[in-house]
């Protein structure tokens, strides 16, 4: 009898090790997420108008692909305009925000919402309705900062700075393997600095695998000397701007002159 | 063509800039106002942040205001005594803004008195001058009506100490006269954020009873000190003024502000007074359906002036 018992129990928990394993074999897919951006180095010089950045890698047969572009969270100050006396618009103080990108960009194959349970969603910071949760601000209620966020929002994506698109990220599947691209547009306006690219492959409701790349824009040559001299040496710099100026106009003076412009 | 700011991080059409540098620098050659109110809102909309756009617009009027003094000296039309008065009484205007600034934000809702101030400054001051000029035009009757007002005014200013002769815009003050008015519109532009060419030209014109061409040369004098200052203000504390921007803007600027002083040459000053009070009552129109029409985005670029 008890060794009955004992061959029940070892049973039992084969059973369950064979049952985990296959789960875990379900949820990780076969862990061969990649992802690679084209532009991984954007340099700014003067002639630069934005670029392009493709994402591609492969991932496994029946997966939905999350990708997310994002700056590293960040504080910002931005001016809020309300109605004062009740009816002028005017500046009515400052919103401040903490861990909010910069830039966000996110691109699936489908709704966020419909490939992802809202706790994935959240874990992950996936969709606007997730980063309102992640982001902190001087918001009297959470009527006011949904309100807020939804502002922010709205001027993000006015400077082309937060995205969101479903289905543009083309699929192909070959040998079992998936492969899966996107062109975006890389704004102008996209500060320089590092940024992430996030590769999420989604399955059931639930990330199954990450992969990330990175892409780095970087001013060069006379735009970074210029940026770093406003900074660095801002006397010089404003010195320098204010004789530029006095120069042009006197030189455009003597040019109307000797052209007998202004008798 | 599209060319990189360095310091306001964007790209933008050279055209863009060039072409609002002419229009402006030709406002600026024509009425002797430096062309703020017209400029940096502009250059927000197209894409400009805010703070940046103001500071490099003050570079660029250094050479737009330089342009157009060195056009109108030619001629004999800037007053540098006058000036010289008007800035002195601006710079103390300038310091005693600033301290009202705080006093008025330390009541609270500063922001909503100094607009409406401004708007119905700007309101009288364009009304006035538009009917007065149309009357002037006309030369009505009322012509000795008025003048037996300002007589009033002139006998006061006359009454005062220290009169001194200003050879240039041929009229006697005492020199508290300029140092006051200057102040006056000091304290103004330090609280507006503005340049204060608007309020400047009607008050040489009325109360300093100078020659219109004259005031236009003068005042793009008094203003070139003024955006001097405030360009390296910007760039030293706030490192807000862009100069690839500030070059494109002057470009277009500079050649403005010549043709804008060969055009203002040949009008009279009746015709002068007429346009620039059309554009002060265009102005105020602008800032108060800023202030009354709803904005499409309620959250713009934060920090500084």
């Amino acid at each position: 009898m008890k060794n009955q018992g004992l061959i029940r129990k070892a049973y039992v928990i084969l059973q369950m090790l064979i049952v985990s394993l296959l789960l875990l074999s379900v949820d990780t897919a076969s862990a061969r997420l990649t992802a690679q951006a084209n532009h991984d180095h954007i340099t700014v010089d003067f002639f630069y108008h934005g670029s392009t950045v493709s994402v591609r890698g492969i991932s496994d047969p029946n997966t939905d692909i999350i990708i997310k572009l994002t700056s590293e969270d960040a504080h910002q100050t931005l001016r809020k305009k309300g109605r004062v006396g009740g009816f002028l618009w005017m500046n009515v103080g400052e919103l401040e925000i903490e861990h909010a990108p910069k830039v966000y960009s996110l691109h699936s194959t489908k709704n966020v919402e419909d490939i992802l349970s809202k706790d994935e969603l959240d874990k992950y910071v996936i969709g606007y309705p997730s980063l309102e949760s992640h982001v902190n601000m001087n918001a009297s209620d959470e009527g006011e900062k949904t309100r807020w966020f939804n502002e922010f929002v709205k001027f993000k994506e006015s400077s082309n700075l937060y995205a969101t698109t479903a289905g543009k990220i083309s699929l192909t599947e070959k040998d079992g393997i998936q492969n899966y691209y996107i062109l975006t547009q890389w704004p102008f306006q996209a500060p320089p600095g590092r940024y992430t690219v996030t590769v999420y492959a989604v399955k059931n409701k639930k990330v199954v695998e990450t992969a990330t790349s990175g892409v780095l824009v970087e001013q060069v040559g006379m735009v970074r000397s210029f940026a770093d001299m406003a900074k660095n040496n801002a006397a010089v710099y404003g010195i320098i701007s204010i004789f530029a100026a006095l120069s042009a106009g006197f030189g455009v003076g003597l040019v109307f002159r000797k052209s007998g412009g202004a008798h | 063509m599209y060319l990189y700011l360095p310091v306001a991080l964007t790209s933008i059409n050279i055209l863009i800039p060039i072409g609002l540098g002419l229009v402006v620098g030709l406002l600026s050659g024509l009425f002797g106002v430096g062309g703020g109110f017209l400029m940096t809102p502009l250059l927000i909309m197209f894409g400009i942040p805010s703070t940046i756009a103001a500071a490099t617009d003050s570079n660029q009027i250094v050479a737009a205001s330089v342009s157009g003094t060195y056009a109108h000296w030619k001629v004999g039309n800037v007053d540098f005594k006058m000036g010289l008065y008007l800035l002195i009484g601006g710079f103390l205007g300038g310091l005693l803004g600033v301290e009202f600034i705080k006093v008025l934000r330390a009541m609270g809702n500063a922001g909503f008195v100094i607009k409406v101030t401004y708007v119905l400054m700007l309101g009288i001051v364009g009304t006035y001058m538009f009917i007065e000029s149309i009357q002037s035009m006309r030369k009505k009757k009322s012509e000795e009506v008025v003048q037996e007002k300002e007589s009033r005014i002139a006998n006061f200013l006359k009454s005062l100490p220290f009169q001194t002769r200003f050879e240039k815009s041929g009229v006697t003050h005492s020199v508290i006269v300029p140092v006051f008015l200057g102040a006056l519109v000091g304290i103004l532009a330090a609280i507006m954020g503005v340049g204060g060419g608007f309020l400047m030209v009607p008050i040489m014109f009325y109360i300093l009873k100078m020659p219109m061409h004259v005031i236009v040369g003068t005042s793009l004098f008094q203003i070139l000190f003024t955006c001097v200052e405030v360009t390296f203000l910007q760039s030293y504390t706030n490192h807000t003024v862009d100069f690839v921007l500030a070059v494109l803007l002057l470009l277009g600027s500079t050649f403005g502000a010549q043709v804008g002083a060969i055009f203002g040459h040949k009008l009279k000053a009746d015709q002068l007074k007429i346009l620039l009070a059309v554009i002060v009552l265009l102005v105020t129109v602008k800032i108060i359906s800023e202030l009354t029409l709803s904005p499409s985005l309620l959250l713009s670029q934060g920090g500084g002036h």
